[in-house]
This record gives C-alpha cells, structure tokens and sequence, in this order.
C-alpha cells in the first residue's frame, strides 16, 4: 500500500501534465526532465505517431516490459505536433503505455529542438537516449534492443526483484 | 562564384490576403478560432490551426513559365507565373472533392508540364488508417485552365502503403509514376511470411495521362518512407529510391525502367531498423549523365552527398552541407552542363536555403552559399534551370513562396 502511494506520488512529481494529454515539449524541457530524474537513470524515447512504424514496433516493446516493471523510468517524446495529442494518447493507450510520461514536440521548428536534444541527429526514429545515474547517456539509433534495454536496467538496479 | 540576383516576393495574385492568412498553419495561434474557408463559403473549418502544408510541388514550362501545386484545406492549387515569380495568376482548384493531400516533409505534390502544354500532378492521398494512402493523378488539357477528376493510379484495391509518388515526363506524351507500395508486404503476411520492407512499383502512360499501363513491381525491399525520385534520360526514366539490403542496411539504389536492373548508388552501409524519412535526388545532364544527392548516416560515410553516374562509371561520393547544422533533404536539377543543388540547414536560430552551383556537369563546384533565410516553418528549396538560368523555389511560412536567383 505503502508502495503504491509512493508510485503515485513519483508519477504525480514526474509528470507535469495529466494523465489524458501529452505536455508540450519545447527546447527548454529537456533539461526540466533532467532535473526531474537527477541522480536517477531514465530512458527518453523519441518517436511519431505519424510516420513511423518502427516506433510502434519499440513502443509495443517497452508497453510489454512496462507490465513488469512498473517503475520503469520511461519518457515518451513524440515528434509530432499538439494537434497529434489525440492520435497520441490513443495509440499508448493501446500499447499499455497509457501511464508513460508524454510530451510531444511543440515548435513550428523542430529542427530546433533536436539540436536541443542532440546536434547531430538528423530526424531518423526511433531513437533513444539511456541516462544512467550520473546523466551519462548513450544514444540508441533504430528500435531499442529488449535485450540491450534489459541488460542495461539490470545495470541501473532497476530490475531488483524481477525474475530472470 | 554564385551570387543572388534578385528576391521576386513570389505571392499568389488572387485571394492574397487570405491565402496568406490559411497558409500561415502554425500562426493559426494568432487567428481567430474559426474562419471562414473560401472555398466553401458558410462552412467552418476546424477549430484548430490547420497542419502547414508547406511542400510545394514546382516546375517550368517550355515557355519559361513557373508552375506551383500547393495544397490548402485539403485543396491542391495550381498556378502560374510568367514573370519569375513577381505575379502568379489565380490557383485553379484541382481536386473539386476535398482530400488529404501529403504536403509536409517529403511528402509533396508533384507537377510537370510537358512541351504541349498539359500540366500533370500527383500527390499522396494520406488515409485515415496509420501509413495508409493512395496515388493519385490529375492533369490539364487547357493550359491549366480546368482539371480532370484525380484519379488512383495504384491498382490493387488494398488498403495498404501507397506513398512517396515521384512523377516524370518526357516532356512529350510519356509519363512515369513511381511510389512506395505496400501491397507485397501485406500479401506474405496474409500467407504468415515476413516480408522486409515495401516494394517500388511503376505505372506508365504513352498517351499525355489520358490511360495507364497496368501497374508493375519495379523492386521489393525497400525502405519504408523516404521519398522517391525520377529523371527522364535519353534510354528512358530512372528511379532512385532508398532501398533495403539484407535485413535492414538502408542505402540508395536506382533503376532504369525499361531495363528495371537495380544498382546500388553507394556503399553507404546505413543499418540501421529505423525510418530516416530523409530520401534522395536525381536528375539528368549531358550525355546521360545522372547526377544524383543522398543522406546517409552509414558506417562509410554520413551526411549529405554527390555523385554522377554514368553508364558503368560513378564519380567518388562527395560530400556537401554542413552536418552541424542538421543539412538535409537535397534535391539537385540539371540541364546540360549546369547542375545545381539545394538543400536546407538550421544553424539554431534560422533555416538556410542552401545552394552548390557546378557549370561544367559537376566536375567543379561553387562554394556552398546560403542564399535565404528564414526564422519559421519552412519547406526544402528546390532547384530549377531553364534557359541557361538557375532558380530556387522556397516556401516559407512568414515569406511565402520566393524564386531566388542564383548565378
């Protein structure tokens, strides 16, 4: 019981915006997410609803591995635009990612916020980014290895408890 | 040495205010909630600010005549300027029946106008049911002046991927059509096989669009949403498209259609199990020469890049484009020995229509030279030559649609 309120309360503190609606990621909310997580591994998944089918390929992934590990420190940035919000919350829905944080990409420029995430990366999705504890990231281009991915949550002590 | 001659405001003559209005997508923020849409007077469009439908289709005529296909509320509109984009006349409506038209990122209309004047465009029409659309196509008989009823080119019935149409012409009665198709893909998992990829398919006219050939497989695997590009050379048109080597190695390959042997463009060695959504250009010079742009972020190189083909023989890949400064989505245009590309950079604060001049069919180069700028939404410049001249098209949010001058 005790458990669970605490979850709620870390869900409530991690998301700034409620459970039905992505928040609108702007080229400062990065670094908000960052503080957010500070001295805490996360994964920032960045994807489309529109125009990427390899997304839902990781996302149909992580919303299985999502059943498992409740505490799973996932944050979802769609590069799309807030009139997607709706096509958004559905398509996690199905996925059983309903309760992931959400943001999507809210700039007539997103090329700017891309630079704010990584210079270099040109658009390709999905791609991820794994913060471990100390914020050091490393960058997955194409879909997220479940292997890789699980590996590395064992390495963040984030899968303590779960069956091997 | 590349200089800008001239900055034509290239606006649409009639409707302007308005147009204007509708086109500014994202300042939708600035608009009232509802307006009204002039093409159905009495109808309220949609509460929120319409996507913007920046990617504008363009090409030049026999006359020198600029032609822009652009879509607004769901609307393809064609019109022409005679003037390097100082005036254009009033946008015919091409589709009567409102439809989705693809008009952002790589998706775009498609326009050609032959030597007799009939005016030919496809589009992508984007379906309901995620990473589903049809091709479509409509063209002029009168000068621009009336459309026939679009029509769709894919013939299979299936609901399925039909997407990232190219169109070319022979400027005569000849016409190509190519498009992602994923109607191979869906039949092997019908049957419970994987299938990687989409497939290219073709349809052909001999008669200026007025019938079809039956649709044809031109090659399967192919990556699934990267736009797709077509030139017309002396031994017919070519194709070039980001294709799918072994599982998941996503490098460019290009055909010939009447031979409809595929080669590979380069050795990029991109593996990646990811949409880049970031395609190629093609386009044809001197004695068959292809000159043809890419992106790639492979093990062998990354970023934009340049090569000529021809025949057995392809020059090394050069690149171009600043990758600090996220350079992409190149399109190049060629006529004779002049080629000229363009593409587009942000450098944080601007967009940057960037251009790479070579008059001796891309044995040397200008320096690359950013000849427009803008601090909003935008679309991929594009190149066009005629009459020994080099223009750039750019449609921008906040400066609509510019023809730059290069020299």
């Amino acid at each position: 019981m005790l458990r669970r309120l605490c979850l709620f309360l870390v869900c409530l503190a991690a998301w700034p915006a409620s459970a039905t609606e992505p928040a609108r990621f702007d080229s400062g909310s990065l670094a908000k997410i960052e503080a957010r997580y500070a001295g805490k591994p996360f994964i920032l998944s960045l994807w489309s609803v529109n125009w990427c089918g390899h997304c839902i390929d990781e996302l149909t992934m992580l919303g299985k591995l999502s059943k498992n590990e409740k505490t799973l420190p996932l944050v979802l940035v769609a590069v799309d635009s807030p009139e997607d919000s709706d096509a958004i919350r559905k398509t996690l829905r199905k996925l059983g990612l309903s309760h992931a944080e959400s943001w999507v990409f809210d700039d007539p420029i997103p090329e700017r916020l891309r630079a704010a995430i990584d210079p270099t990366w040109q658009g390709e999705l999905p791609r991820s980014y794994l913060y471990d504890k100390a914020h050091r990231r490393q960058a997955a281009v194409g879909t997220l290895d479940e292997a890789r991915l699980k590996s590395w949550l064992e390495q963040q002590g984030q899968r303590s408890g779960t069956a091997k | 040495m590349m200089s800008i001659m001239k900055t034509a405001p290239g606006r649409w003559g009639l409707a302007r205010t308005t147009a204007a209005l509708l086109l500014s997508g994202y300042a939708g923020a600035a608009l009232p909630h509802t307006h009204m849409s002039p093409e159905n007077p009495g109808q309220a469009v949609a509460s929120r600010p319409a996507k913007p439908t920046l990617a504008i289709g363009a090409t030049v005529d026999a006359q020198g005549r600029i032609w822009l296909a652009r879509v607004e509320n769901r609307t393809l509109l064609v019109s022409h300027s005679a003037d390097d984009g100082q005036h254009f006349s009033a946008p015919v409506t091409v589709n009567a029946e409102p439809e989705n038209i693809g008009a952002e990122g790589e998706n775009r209309p498609k326009i050609a106008v032959t030597r007799n004047g009939t005016v030919h465009l496809t589009w992508t029409l984007l379906l309901p049911q995620p990473y589903t659309g049809e091709i479509r196509y409509a063209r002029s008989t009168d000068g621009g002046k009336t459309y026939s009823a679009p029509i769709t080119i894919n013939d299979d019935k299936r609901l399925t991927s039909h997407r990232f149409d190219s169109l070319v012409s022979d400027s005569g009665d000849r016409l190509a059509i190519v498009w992602l198709d994923g109607r191979d893909r869906d039949a092997a998992k019908e049957q419970g096989v994987a299938y990687a990829g989409t497939s290219v398919y073709v349809a052909r006219s001999d008669d200026d669009g007025a019938s079809f050939h039956a649709n044809r497989k031109l090659a399967e695997h192919t990556c699934e949403c990267c736009r797709t590009a077509l030139a017309w050379t002396a031994d017919g048109p070519v194709a070039l498209w980001r294709n799918l080597y072994g599982s998941n190695t996503r490098d460019f390959a290009f055909s010939y259609l009447d031979t409809g042997k595929v080669q590979r463009l380069a050795d990029d060695e991109w593996n990646i199990d990811a949409c880049p959504h970031h395609g190629g250009g093609i386009a044809t010079g001197d004695n068959g020469t292809l000159h043809a742009v890419w992106y790639t972020h492979g093990k062998n190189r990354q970023g934009l890049f340049y090569r000529q083909v021809k025949g057995d023989r392809m020059s090394a890949p050069m690149a171009f484009g600043n990758p600090q400064a996220q350079a992409g989505h190149a399109t190049v245009a060629a006529d004779g020995q002049i080629v000229l590309i363009t593409w587009r950079e942000f450098d944080g604060q601007a967009y940057g229509a960037m251009a790479l001049l070579s008059k001796d069919g891309g044995a040397s180069w200008s320096a690359p030279h950013r000849i427009a700028t803008t601090a909003d939404a935008a679309d991929y410049p594009m190149p066009l030559i005629h009459d020994g001249r080099m223009q750039v098209v750019w449609n921008t949010l906040r400066e609509g649609v510019r023809i730059l001058e290069v020299e």
